[in-house]
């Protein structure tokens, strides 16, 4: 609604400031053939343009629509800072009045700025270059160490598969032998009493005890045995060499 | 026939009604917004702010606090890989294949070293230093139809890419800009309009002065004649025979460097520009100069 209504009234008021413009700067010509110094007309001609102006901007504003510096004079602190007349300057040129001397910096900003960068940048693009060099070398020397290190145990793997695999089967066998040899004990007590006999049984577990230490002893004799086999074995065997010795 | 009367009627009502003024304006409904707090016995009763809870008691709770529950940003296992995301350096890429239609599009001077300053001006690329973002990624995707002959300078690139500018006869150049560099080259009219003088280019970060200073990857700290001899190398690992720059007609603009120092094209450290006057100053003060120069 409000948009149609200006439309409408666009037109008569454009046509009427055209108008305007017309009257006006015939008038202005006149003036200047008349006469330019006199204070009066100029004063008249000062009131004119104030009435002419309607846009209702602060002169700092119509400065910058007009693309000149907003402000002639300080208007607050920050209008004197450093900054704002070196933004004066990059915006507005020579005509903003500013010497273009504060855009380079000061003797105290270079200091401060080499004081800065003394810091931040503590090492020389050579010495920056050695460095990296340096761990480049030893980052590649670990990872070579590394490999050495796989390589070698690589070579040893396929004994420790096997060592391993023997060890395993050793102690399944040994398992398995302690588990039979348990299981012969129990059929032997239960045929000796001739029936089916629950294994916690207090016969049972006797009758099993007894057994075990008749197992127990029979081994001990074995092993005698097969020791005393060994020392005769051992001592014909000396026997053999020192009568060869002789011979 | 009535809407035709209803419109010539409400026509010259419109007429009749006076002009539309500062007087007999007002805003629109909701457009500007009440900064007082109902009063009264049913004024305001909870003033915007909720029934119930921490809403109407208005303790905002520290951010990422669930009251009570156990937080999403705990609940979830940390993945190390993201260990020190933050400090990281991000090069947003460019293809070989955007390239060559920004070049075809006549939106970038191919008579003139490309940059990253030319390849913002072109529209087509754009990145911001204060993400932690330091330059352009030139990556090889269209390398196989890329067929222009240019002198660009990019902040990074992989070997391929370097090949397909070669094999073209061009000439590509990886250099490093400080964040502060390169939002002068992303905007450097709002730099000159700071009416300051043009600063120094920053050396490279230590885990970087590698990359830089390798022929490998054409750093601009690298030796010019190891760069030529890895030119020919390159050519003989990808096959192509490798035009000679030398007796190209181009020759000034493919040899055309920036200084390691020098930010943009044609402008040295330490000049201010004013593109009102459209002048340049230059110092003379041998302190000045001592500084601009080490």
């Amino acid at each position: 609604m409000n948009l149609c209504l200006r439309k409408q009234y666009i037109r008569p008021n454009l046509i009427g400031s055209l108008f305007r413009f017309a009257s006006t700067s015939a008038e202005i010509v006149e003036n200047d053939q008349v006469f330019i110094d006199d204070e009066e007309a100029q004063a008249r001609e000062a009131e004119i343009n104030k009435k002419r102006n309607i846009s209702r901007l602060t002169p700092a504003h119509q400065n910058l629509v007009n693309g000149r510096k907003p402000y002639e004079e300080p208007m607050s602190l920050a209008h004197l800072t450093v900054k704002y007349n070196r933004k004066m300057y990059g915006r507005y040129g020579s005509a903003s009045g500013v010497n273009p001397n504060i855009c380079f910096p000061s003797k105290q900003d270079i200091q401060e700025k080499l004081e800065y960068e003394a810091i931040a940048y503590p090492f020389t693009i050579q010495q920056m270059m050695v460095s990296a060099a340096q761990k480049r070398k030893e980052e590649n020397e670990r990872i070579e160490k590394r490999d050495r290190d796989v390589a070698a145990k690589f070579a040893k793997l396929d004994q420790w598969k096997k060592e391993l695999h023997d060890k395993l089967a050793k102690k399944t066998a040994e398992v398995s032998a302690a588990k039979e040899k348990k299981e012969r004990l129990v059929e032997e007590v239960r045929r000796h009493f001739g029936f089916k006999l629950d294994p916690r049984d207090e016969r049972f577990q006797e009758m099993l005890a007894k057994r075990e230490k008749e197992q127990k002893k029979l081994e001990k004799l074995a092993r005698k045995e097969a020791k005393e086999k060994m020392m005769i074995a051992k001592l014909q065997q000396k026997n053999v060499e020192l009568t060869d010795a002789k011979k | 026939m009535g809407s035709r009367q209803i419109t010539e009627k409400s026509l010259s009502m419109l007429r009749s009604l006076p002009r539309i003024s500062l007087q007999n304006i007002r805003d629109n409904p909701n457009s500007k917004l009440k900064n007082k707090r109902g009063r009264g016995q049913h004024g305001g009763d909870k003033h915007g702010a909720g029934n119930k809870g921490s809403g109407q008691r208005q303790n905002f709770m520290r951010l990422g606090y669930e009251t009570g529950n156990n937080p999403f940003y705990l609940r979830i296992p940390q993945e190390h890989y993201y260990r020190g995301h933050h400090l990281r350096r991000e090069y947003p890429p460019l293809t070989l294949h955007n390239l060559q239609k920004i070049i075809d599009k006549d939106c970038v001077d191919t008579s003139k070293p490309i940059d990253i300053a030319s390849l913002i001006r072109s529209g087509f690329y754009n990145f911001s230093p204060d993400l932690k973002q330091f330059g352009i990624n030139l990556t090889d995707e269209g390398a196989d139809i890329f067929a222009a002959k240019i002198n660009i300078e990019v902040q990074w690139a992989s070997e391929q890419v370097i090949a397909a500018i070669e094999k073209n006869g061009g000439v590509i150049t990886t250099a490093y800009y400080d964040p502060h560099s390169l939002l002068l080259l992303k905007n450097p009219k709002k730099f000159f309009e700071s009416g300051q003088a043009i600063p120094r280019r920053m050396i490279p970060p230590s885990d970087l002065i590698e990359y830089y200073t390798s022929a490998k990857s054409r750093g601009y700290l690298a030796d010019p004649e190891e760069i030529s001899k890895e030119r020919v190398k390159l050519a003989q690992k990808y096959g192509y025979t490798l035009p000679n720059i030398e007796k190209d007609s181009d020759y000034t603009m493919l040899s055309e460097r920036k200084d390691p120092r020098q930010i943009f094209y044609g402008l040295e450290p330490g000049w201010v520009v004013n593109l009102k006057d459209e002048c340049i100053l230059k110092p003379k003060d041998q302190e000045l100069l001592s500084y601009y120069n080490s």
